[in-house]
């Protein structure tokens, strides 16, 4: 947190503290605060401290104060440095953080302590040392509360009453409601499409409504003749996709006792099973005997779709 | 012309009625096997070797007894045993009676080449070397012994196999399987009829009273060969029927592009290969014979799938990961295979 240059406790410790060599190493050393009264019991007191060396010299991190209680009144909560290049010098920032338990009866200065960092340049011939003494400074606390407060007979009216409590503003709590119920029934109701619950039970597709539909287009201008194979292979087609599986001729029975409901088209199914194969598998000679005509095969489909809608 | 193919006709269907007379015969003998006794008669005219698979106790042996016994023909047996080498199957050497040591011709050689049936008894229990030997006979038809060549053509090597013991026994070869027509799985009768029957008749009890009660001869196993011959070229296969096998064979072979799922298999990493060319020409081989049984001289897919599962699961080589599940894996395949492919 930047310090507000309020005040200044500047102090140039060159001559009194340093030695004529540290003189040259620690360029400056300068203690900010925000002010210097106005504290109470229990405040946090702010402090940042510049220190400007020579180059090459480095902050010896152990040397730094450890937080914790300092005195008996006196806590230091934090301490964070940064070191940074300043013009040609280095300079380090120790931002500290006391908190004061100083219970005052009347206002009057306390003074924090002093305390030394280290700052070591390491080269090839040695490390050479020096210390920067960071000088105590004070600060004003001021009572709570009178030294002598007037007598009251009940203890609790000593007591300060409790804060109040708002009503709050329900607004945004029901709307978050609304929101996640909506994107709930969201959810379920793609869960529910995934796995084809109600409403989404797939309506189940109607193969021999799409084969009449076919059968009628390849049949329309040829219907006296035999049907052509295409024809024959739409309605294989739409049989197969209503069983599930290739269904060949054989099994024609096992099909009907599984959909009853084509049982009364069963005398057509097996002459159409009949012709596709003397079509598809027969001789040449073979292919015409007992073909089914264009117009029979369409009848037949549209005989099987009107069962399928139905069902 | 015309009239030669008429009577080529002719006798296809009267060798249709003995077909039919014959399968009667094996019917009466053998209960609740109808479907194994008419790929046993499917083999015969396709003159495929066939391998019996099944539990112990469940006909095999008394089946393809009451086979040959039907068929007429020199029959030789023989027992698989751990210490059988080829040379016990091509000659017999033994102590004759004025001490002097005799070779003479073994079971294959014995009936010289009027052999029709050779029956190889718990075949997995000979060793390799046994069953290289079988891979010519059975493949040609044809054993070198005594600085001389045999000829068998009327040949047919029936084995049967115990899948219940894996102990002592040797898993036949793939390129022995390749050369058997059909395997065929037998189980015991399920009906309740032929079950009451097999266990409380006595007349199945004595098992070689049973196969003496039957018409021997009932088919000419001399004319068989050349009858074969006349179904392969007197049954006729459409395009569409030839796209079929085709598909099937596609599609059992590589049954992840047709697009056949199976759960909990890999279908990418499923089969491993086989589905030889020389299964597949067998497949349709015996599919033509099935259609002519069925009285038609035009086959029809009825045709492939009622006999594709004997036929070609045997020939089909999984990943050795689901080789240990091939008993369940292999014929759900071949279900799947026939749901998947269009026919037509």
């Amino acid at each position: 947190m930047p310090i507000p240059p309020a005040i200044r406790l500047a102090l140039i410790l060159s001559a009194l503290t340093l030695s004529a060599a540290a003189e040259a190493q620690v360029r400056s050393v300068e203690v900010r605060t925000p002010r210097p009264f106005g504290y109470f019991l229990g405040d946090l007191v702010q402090a940042q401290v510049d220190l400007v060396v020579e180059p090459g010299f480095r902050l010896q991190s152990a040397s730094l104060p450890q937080p914790g209680a300092l005195t008996y009144w006196l806590d230091l909560r934090d301490l964070d440095a940064t070191a940074s290049v300043y013009g040609d010098a280095q300079r380090v920032r120790i931002a500290l953080t006391y908190q004061t338990f100083y219970a005052a009866l009347d206002a009057r200065a306390l003074e924090i302590p002093g305390f030394t960092v280290t700052f070591v340049s390491e080269s090839d011939h040695g490390a050479t040392t020096v210390k920067a003494e960071v000088p105590a400074w004070s600060f004003n606390v001021s009572p709570l509360r009178e030294v002598q407060p007037p007598a009251r007979s009940d203890p609790r009216d000593y007591l300060r009453p409790d804060g109040q409590v708002g009503p709050g503003d329900p607004r945004p709590l029901l709307l978050g409601a609304a929101a996640s119920t909506a994107l709930a029934l969201l959810a379920f109701a793609g869960l529910a499409h995934d796995r084809t619950w109600w409403p989404f039970q797939a309506r189940r597709s109607r193969p021999f409504a799409v084969a009449a539909r076919r059968i009628r287009a390849l049949t329309r201008r040829t219907e006296g003749d035999a049907a052509p194979r295409e024809a024959l292979l739409a309605l294989h087609q739409a049989l197969d996709t209503s069983a599930g599986r290739r269904l060949l001729a054989d099994d024609l029975g096992a099909f009907l006792e599984g959909y009853q409901a084509f049982k009364p088209s069963g005398p057509d199914l097996a002459r159409f099973f009949e012709a596709s194969r003397r079509t598809f598998f027969g001789p040449e000679a073979e292919a015409k005997s007992g073909a089914l005509s264009g117009a029979d095969l369409a009848s037949l489909a549209r005989r099987l779709a009107r069962v399928e809608r139905s069902a | 012309m015309m009239n030669q193919v008429r009577s080529g006709d002719a006798m296809l269907t009267d060798w249709r009625g003995a077909a039919g007379r014959f399968e009667a015969a094996l019917g009466g003998a053998v209960l609740g096997q109808t479907r194994a006794i008419r790929l046993l008669t499917i083999a015969l005219f396709a003159r495929g070797h066939v391998l019996l698979e099944g539990d112990v106790g469940v006909g095999k042996t008394t089946l393809l007894r009451a086979v040959a016994r039907a068929l007429g023909g020199a029959y030789e047996r023989v027992e698989g045993t751990v210490d059988m080498m080829p040379t016990d199957l091509v000659y017999h050497t033994y102590l004759a009676e004025d001490g002097r040591p005799r070779v003479e011709p073994g079971p294959v050689l014995r009936q010289s080449e009027d052999l029709s049936i050779f029956f190889f008894n718990e075949i997995n229990r000979a060793r390799p070397q046994v069953h290289a030997l079988l891979l010519r006979l059975m493949a040609e038809r044809t054993l070198t012994a005594f600085n001389r060549e045999y000829r068998f053509p009327n040949l047919q090597v029936f084995a049967d196999r115990n899948r219940v013991e894996r102990e002592e026994t040797f898993e036949l070869p793939a390129a022995a399987r390749d050369r058997f027509l059909m395997e065929i799985g037998l189980e015991a009768p399920q009906d309740a009829e032929s079950r009451r029957a097999l266990v409380f008749d006595p007349r199945f009890h004595d098992t070689d009273a049973l196969i003496a009660g039957l018409d021997a001869g009932v088919l000419d196993h001399a004319a068989l060969p050349g009858i074969a011959a006349a179904i392969q070229h007197g049954v006729q296969a459409s395009p569409a029927i030839e796209a079929y096998v085709i598909g099937l064979w596609d599609a059992l072979v590589r049954p992840a592009q047709a697009g056949i799922r199976l759960p909990g298999l890999d279908m990418e990493a499923l089969v491993q290969g086989g589905a030889s060319p020389r299964g597949v020409a067998f497949l349709v081989r015996a599919a033509r014979v099935r259609a002519w049984l069925e009285g038609r001289d035009w086959m029809v897919p009825e045709d492939i799938r009622a006999i594709f599962p004997e036929v070609m699961a045997h020939r089909v080589f999984l990943e050795p990961i689901y080789e240990m599940r091939r008993a369940a894996i292999v014929p759900e395949l071949c279900r799947a295979v026939f749901e998947t492919v269009p026919a037509p």
